[in-house]
């Protein structure tokens, strides 16, 4: 309870300021319309007015509410007006960058770690990977790999969803994979351990820790990439091809809508990853 | 998982003899604009032809000229300044039909900001789509000689997104719209037509070809293709027709394929009706004079041209005359 | 076909000599670290120009590195004006309004625990957010030009770096905090002389973070409006011309310009946190 209670004010918070923005911001709009039609309007009336635009510049929150509810629960969620059935396809989408990062980053980080060679050449352009706006090359990766015959839109999504999700998982695993202290190897080596029974028996299960505490970064910009990568690139279906379907047809409530529906993705991906990661952390006797 | 084995399918006999499978890559998101093929595919034209037709919608990121180039598309629906654009920068596309007749484009401005006529453009600004979309706005400008470079006496050109805020928000004095699409959601918004001045590429004589069926020209050489390209014409335009005959259907059977589920009933019924008005009086043949004309404007450009050199072999009607004749 | 075995051969020997500096006493020096991952590069871009030439890749498609370098010669005037709009009008005032409303605030709630319990949850959640999905609406707000890309890049990098500061400031130990009581020292001066060094590293990994997201707000925001320069601008209209010589031009400005970025504030890292211990060499 005491933890709840703070979090609640903030968000109580949150949202007197946003009625107030709400209005401030909506207002223009109802006085600009009274002047065309050559009215006035009081300001009880302007308030009113503000709260029920149908193409609000900032929409109050229950308006937002009403549409994250009719989107949710108003009809089937196998149906295309589901806002569930295109967070699943986002979610799809999230889970098969997420899968594909994960994998690039471990192996990546073990060629890191075991090939002198590697980490000198290849760890400093993963930083520099990092810094190139991944938007810039979305239409890129669709044509590339039309070319290569992907001819659907899940793997590009993916692609760029792994292009962002890789580098804190390899960050950490380059971590993990090294912390093993000089004293702990040198007793793998008086067992006569080989080289790949240290990697198994020693290195890999000193970095589970660091390689848990990296998922959740990993998965929230997972969903980034895969948001992005439906928003600009023709992908006719998810939650951010929904966000530029209602840009477009100027909905503002549809893009709300879309918007806190990947925020409660977000938030329930993230809790799931934090509850796996206490379970391993548990397994593997880490107390907390 | 249809999609994913289509997609492998296609793939598969993508380079085989099979040439009965055709992809076409739309200009943009599934709307009424494209009604006629979503109704040939509903209403099994395409099916009747023989053909097994994928649509592919498009996006703001998604180059239609750049999709058929990597070939991800067999044809593709590009609009002409683009398309003869493109065959400059060394895509040899063809025109292989021409659904729509007219131009859709516009300029919408508020009253208030003062303008009247093209010359009051001066020292405004001005929002333009780009992505190829530019090209008919810039030829335009160059004709009635304002820079768009910002030099003062010119017009301040703003890429506007893809809706009608900049205009709602008063970012801009005018803005692109197509009489099917944005000009209704400033009227959705709330300002009355006689807020509003409009001008049309089409009355300007600044129009160029929209929305029409591009292939590339070495695959056109091809006998078994271009059957089959005669099939497709021939199958679209049937859809077409049905479209412009039965409007409501048509924008119910987009509202069908719209993936999104964001898209209005409201919105696509009043689309395809506005789109009825610029298939009207095609037969899918290209109209040769309307393209010189296109050419004509978009060489006009000018210091700054769109296309350097009139075009040729930029449009055939080997296509149009078989699927036609029959 | 021999433009490609000849960039598959030069690959081979980059990779041989790379793996021979890697072990030989060079890879201690700052010069060696400095050439092995350039000749890796170099290696990239020979491979990738090989792979072009020798398959005939379309120039629509891929265009060949050299093809870039000299578009990128060419339209030095072009891309300087898209930097300055999109690096030094939208992404940096965005960066420095963003941080500095961060630390405002992280100082602000800094005395009430109560605040800090309610605002550091809420906080994180948020910096997990796809935050670039507000881009449109903030266009919508601010307007086309660079204000409404400082404003996603403010958004964009605001609770990041606020949740790494209020980590940040709760760093210093008991001890070191009870050891400046016992001095007499007030609130001020132990924020000042005790828990924001402390919090340093914090912030600075916080800053890191919140550079890239800058580049990368900036050029979306791009996406939904724009005045016809920027470097958002110039990759979504130049993919639409086909000019993808311009296209990968401008990408090569973003990474260099995201990586001066974050070297830039790795430098002033390693100045302002130098008895670190992740800074000792």
């Amino acid at each position: 309870m005491s933890r709840a209670l703070p979090v609640l004010t903030v968000l109580a918070g949150i949202v007197v300021l946003w009625y107030a923005a709400a209005v401030w911001m909506n207002a223009t709009w109802v006085y600009d319309q009274a002047e065309r039609a050559g009215t006035s309007v009081a300001f009880r009336d302007m308030v009113a007015e503000t709260m029920t635009q149908e193409r609000p510049l900032l929409p109050p929150p229950h308006q937002v509410g009403a549409e994250l509810w009719k989107g949710l629960f108003g009809q089937a969620v196998t149906s295309k007006r589901s806002l569930v059935y295109h967070a699943f396809v986002t979610f799809k989408g999230t889970m098969m960058g997420f899968g594909l990062g994960i994998a690039f980053g471990v192996l990546l980080a073990m060629a890191i770690v075991r090939f002198r060679a590697v980490d000198m050449s290849v760890m400093p352009w993963a930083v520099i990977s990092q810094t190139i706006p991944i938007v810039a090359l979305a239409p890129m990766i669709i044509v590339v790999s039309s070319q290569l015959g992907l001819t659907g839109r899940d793997v590009p999504k993916a692609i760029i969803a792994a292009y962002l999700s890789f580098f804190p998982v390899l960050v950490s695993m380059v971590k993990g994979l090294r912390s093993p202290d000089q004293m702990q190897l040198d007793l793998l080596k008086t067992y006569g351990a080989g080289e790949w029974a240290t990697f198994l028996k020693l290195r890999l299960p000193a970095s589970m820790p660091y390689f848990f505490a990296s998922l959740k970064v990993a998965v929230a910009a997972s969903l980034v990439g895969t948001i992005v990568g439906e928003l600009p690139t023709g992908a006719i279906e998810g939650l951010g091809a929904r966000m530029l379907i209602g840009s477009q047809f100027g909905e503002p409530l549809i893009m709300w809508a879309a918007l806190f529906a990947a925020a409660i993705l977000a938030g329930l991906l993230i809790l799931v990853v934090g509850f796996v990661e206490r379970l391993a952390r548990r397994r593997m006797g880490v107390p907390g | 998982m249809k999609r994913l084995l289509t997609a492998a399918f296609l793939a598969a006999v993508g380079t085989g003899a099979q040439a009965e499978d055709v992809t076409l890559q739309l200009k943009w998101v599934t709307q009424a604009q494209f009604a006629g093929y979503y109704v040939a595919q509903a209403k099994g034209f395409y099916e009747e032809e023989g053909l097994n037709v994928t649509i592919l919608p498009g996006g703001p990121d998604i180059a239609p000229t750049q999709v058929i180039a990597g070939g991800g598309a067999d044809v593709i629906v590009e609009w002409m300044p683009a398309a003869l654009a493109a065959r400059e920068k060394g895509l040899p596309l063809v025109n292989i039909a021409q659904p729509f007749a007219s131009s859709g484009m516009m300029l919408t401005c508020l009253k208030e900001s003062g303008i009247t006529t093209p010359a009051d453009f001066a020292d405004k600004t001005l929002g333009v789509w780009f992505f190829g979309n530019e090209y008919p706005f810039l030829s335009w400008m160059s004709q009635l000689g304002l820079a768009t470079d910002g030099s003062a006496g010119g017009v301040t050109v703003l890429k506007q997104g893809f809706n009608v805020d900049p205009l709602l928000q008063k970012q801009a004095a005018c803005i692109s719209t197509m009489t099917y699409n944005e000009y209704w959601q400033v009227i959705d918004a709330g300002i009355t037509e006689d807020q509003l001045v409009t001008f049309k590429y089409e009355d300007q004589g600044v129009a160029t070809l929209e929305d029409g069926l591009y292939v590339l020209e070495d695959r056109l050489a091809d006998p078994a293709f271009q059957e089959t390209m005669v099939k497709f014409v021939r199958a679209s335009m049937k859809g077409w027709k049905y479209a412009e005959a039965n409007s409501d259907e048509a924008a119910m059977i987009v509202l069908e394929n719209d993936q999104t589920g964001a898209q209005t009933e409201n919105h696509q019924k009043r689309m395809m009706g506005e789109i009825a008005k610029l298939t009207a009086g095609s037969n899918g043949a290209l109209d040769v004079a309307a393209a010189e004309r296109t050419v004509a404007s978009l060489l006009a450009g000018g210091s700054d041209p769109v296309i350097t050199k009139a075009p040729e072999g930029a449009w055939t009607s080997m296509i149009t005359d078989k699927a036609l004749a029959n | 076909m021999s433009a490609l075995w000849l960039a598959v051969g030069f690959w081979l020997a980059a990779w041989a000599l790379n793996v021979l500096l890697a072990g030989s006493f060079l890879a201690r020096t700052r010069a060696g670290r400095a050439l092995v991952p350039l000749l890796f590069g170099v290696a990239v871009l020979v491979l990738w120009e090989g792979l072009v030439r020798g398959l005939n890749v379309a120039p629509v498609i891929l265009p060949a590195p050299s093809v870039i370098a000299a578009k990128i010669g060419a339209e030095l005037p072009v891309l300087w004006q898209d930097f300055a709009q999109t690096i030094l009008k939208g992404a940096i005032p965005g960066f420095v309004i963003g941080a500095g409303a961060a630390f405002v605030t992280a100082i602000a709630i800094d005395r009430s625990p109560f605040l800090q319990r309610g605002l550091l949850p809420i906080g994180n959640f948020v910096a997990a957010l796809p935050i670039v999905g507000l881009a449109p609406i903030l266009v919508m707000w601010f307007g086309f030009d660079w204000q409404s890309k400082a404003a996603v890049v403010v958004v964009m990098v605001f609770f990041p770096i606020l949740v790494n500061i209020v980590a940040g400031l709760q760093s210093s130990e008991r001890m070191q905090r009870d050891l400046m009581a016992t001095w007499g020292a007030s609130y001020w001066q132990t924020l000042w002389k005790l828990r924001l060094p402390a919090a340093m590293p914090f912030i600075f990994n916080g800053l890191k973070i919140a550079s890239t997201l800058a580049l990368i707000g900036a050029i979306v925001a791009e996406f939904f409006g724009s005045p016809v320069y920027g470097m958002g601008f110039r990759i979504s209209t130049e993919v639409g011309r086909l000019g993808l010589d311009m296209v990968w031009a401008t990408i090569a400005v973003a990474a260099l310009a995201g990586s001066v970025f974050y070297g830039l504030i790795t430098l002033i890292e390693r100045w302002v946190t130098f008895w670190h211990p992740s800074q000792r060499h």
